[in-house]
């Protein structure tokens, strides 16, 4: 069972890299024996965003445990290329592939896993790319504002494309096949870009999916936001991309939530913005001991790490 | 107006399909009957959001003679999002006030679990709307029913055509749930109260943020099928404060003053739709919901406390859901 204790709102300062350190050894003692996390400490199955962010987290001198993540990710690989959200699940696949192929590779475990979930990627698109579901919102269903021929990664098959997955399978496709001139993978790297750009909202950053629904303007949210940024960062400079920063770094201003904080960090300082004040709260806000999410606990540890040392997700390729 | 040939062959067409749909949706899909012969609803007043809810609350859970000695409850609030100045979420101080209630009654534990539909950061959520604080004070705990362990669940009624669904272990491990709404107009689904607002159960983990399946599925369906499988014991409505308009997030505030008890989602949703000033024979869930999960006419339902005024300006909508506007009552609020 999942429970959340709330952290106080806040506490000492910790010294980040000490902080960075018990984070870390707080997800080794979680690890389960199969080599996944769950998302909490009280429960026994495995899920994959989880594991592959604390995988990220882990530093090489854990090579023991990050092995077991590895093996545990390879073996949870589905027969199509993709991944399933946690342990048991079927096998049609998830929006959280892209994260998982992205963790593999930047712990450099390549392969044949590389070619499957690549290829499942270029296939695998939000049902409003279908020209059925086209003409529906071209013609019929008008109350969400957005552009059919942009479409992106759902979380699950047969629904249409949401920003957090687009995102997560942007980021393993460039950093995969980023040098890649296959027309492909370039199309499918194009079609999801337009798609972030088609539902940025009205005030910059990004919600769930859209900018615009029944002529309302949505508001953005912080995780959305820098996801979708780092997903970008290797897109020439444009205005979709300045004024989401701004949005980001005012929201950052009355941020507490480790989980927000953590990705907002992890964007700006992607982006070469300053993040030292906005660490030292992260610092304030988490207790590794009381944090029982452990997805939270791994993108807490990458954000406070990407002060000492590289950003997990400031990749370039 | 001048109608040719063409534009009846082509609305015939359209309506034949409307009633072969109707009539599909309206076919008994479910394995399970929940429905009581009778049903009892209270409508209690309350000026405001405060402390003091917990007593009008625990008056008005006397009413039921609820027997919750020894067992384990949970309280299910919605919580979608936050947006400063929006009425979106069941307020803090109703959740709290519950949580006293239950413990009063001899329950062996109460605990809160959601699973945000819209937000996938649930502490911000939680610590922005106030939320945390309370939590905190009550020294209860909350169960983020969007990463909670998984059980594969074989669905009771198949009006979307699914088989199972994921579902949170904690929903099935309590007891005693009770649906805790925010008394709200929604632009897919016409209202949003407590059988709508059994969709939180529904892991984001597994099918995203929102749970876009049950839309693709159908709203309507989906709600049917979710509550047929997760029973829902009993409902707390805040319409204290309520929504209009274009909601689930983005409507305006309509204070009804009111908190709506019931031991039947369908009566409590029926109820409710009748105090927003919306016929509940009009929306489909709260139709069908009432041929197998409860009471939505008026003759099986126990009213008590309050009687029930529907407001002499009806709930405002989106244009798609017009025709749930009641207009022309008898009964109207003095």
């Amino acid at each position: 069972m999942t429970i959340s204790w709330f952290s106080p709102r806040t506490q000492r300062v910790h010294d980040t890299q000490q902080l960075n350190h018990a984070c870390v050894q707080e997800l080794i003692d979680r690890q389960l024996p199969e080599g996944g996390w769950s998302f909490t400490s009280d429960t026994k199955q495995s899920a994959v965003e989880p594991t592959a962010l604390a995988l990220l987290a882990l530093r090489s001198n854990s090579a023991r445990e990050r092995d077991a993540a590895i093996r545990f990710l390879l073996h949870m690989q589905n027969a199509n290329g993709s991944w399933p959200a946690s342990s048991g699940d079927d096998g049609g696949g998830s929006g959280l592939t892209g994260l998982a192929l992205y963790a593999l590779n930047h712990c450099c475990a390549q392969g044949m896993v590389n070619n499957r979930a690549v290829h499942w990627l270029i296939e695998f698109r939000g049902w409003e790319s279908h020209w059925l579901w086209k003409w529906k919102f071209r013609t019929s269903d008008r109350h969400v504002r957005f552009d059919p021929d942009k479409f992106g990664w759902p979380w699950m098959p047969e629904t249409v494309s949401w920003v957090v997955p687009t995102a997560y399978s942007l980021l393993a496709l460039k950093h995969v096949c980023g040098g890649s001139q296959e027309d492909l993978v370039q199309h499918r790297i194009r079609r999801g870009v337009e798609m972030l750009y088609d539902r940025v909202c009205p005030e910059g950053g990004w919600n769930a999916g859209n900018g615009v629904v029944y002529g309302f303007p949505l508001a953005p949210h912080a995780d959305a936001t820098a996801l979708a940024l780092l997903s970008l960062l290797s897109e020439p400079p444009n205005d979709f991309i300045t004024v989401s920063l701004g949005w980001l770094e005012r929201r950052a201003e009355t941020c507490f939530a480790p989980w927000s904080l953590a990705w907002i960090i992890l964007a700006l300082d992607a982006f070469g913005r300053p993040t030292e004040l906005l660490t030292d709260r992260l610092s304030s806000v988490v207790d590794p001991a009381v944090v029982n999410d452990c997805a939270t606990l791994a993108i807490a540890s990458l954000a406070l790490g990407c002060a000492h040392g590289p950003n997990a997700f400031g990749v370039d390729p | 107006m001048k109608v040719d040939r063409r534009t009846f062959l082509a609305g015939s067409l359209g309506l034949a399909a409307g009633a072969v749909a109707t009539t599909l949706l309206e076919k008994p899909k479910h394995r399970v009957i929940r429905k009581q012969p009778w049903s009892r609803v209270a409508i209690l007043r309350v000026e405001s959001y405060s402390h003091n809810l917990e007593n009008i609350l625990h008056s008005g859970l006397e009413l039921f003679h609820l027997d919750v000695r020894g067992k384990s409850v949970l309280l299910k609030p919605n919580l979608v999002d936050y947006i400063p100045g929006n009425h979106i979420n069941t307020h803090p101080f109703l959740v709290s006030a519950a949580v006293e209630c239950f413990r009063r009654l001899g329950a062996k534990s109460v605990l809160i679990g959601e699973g945000p539909g819209h937000q996938r950061d649930t502490e911000l959520v939680l610590l922005e709307s106030g939320f945390s604080e309370e939590l905190r004070q009550l020294k209860v705990p909350f169960v983020d029913l969007n990463r909670d362990e998984l059980v594969m669940t074989p669905l009771l009624a198949t009006y979307t055509g699914m088989k199972h669904l994921w579902l949170p272990r904690t929903v099935f491990e309590a007891d005693f749930v009770v649906s805790m709404p925010k008394v709200k107009t929604h632009h897919w689904s016409g209202i949003t109260l407590s059988m709508k607002n059994m969709f939180g159960v529904v892991p984001g983990a597994k099918y995203g943020w929102p749970k876009n399946i049950l839309h693709w599925k159908g709203i309507q369906e989906s709600i049917l099928d979710v509550c047929a499988t997760v029973p829902v014991h009993f409902v707390i409505a805040d319409a204290i404060v309520a929504m209009e308009g274009n909601g689930p997030l983005n409507g305006h505030p309509r204070p009804l003053n009111r908190i709506v008890l019931a031991d039947d989602p369908v009566a409590a949703d029926a109820t409710c739709a009748r105090l927003m000033g919306l016929d509940p024979t009009r929306i489909t869930h709260i139709r069908i919901g009432a041929q197998f999960l409860g009471n939505a006419s008026v003759e099986r339902i126990d009213q008590v406390a309050e009687a029930v005024c529907a407001p002499a300006n009806p709930f405002e909508v989106v244009l798609e859901f017009q025709h749930l506007r009641v207009t022309g009552s008898a009964q109207r609020d003095p």
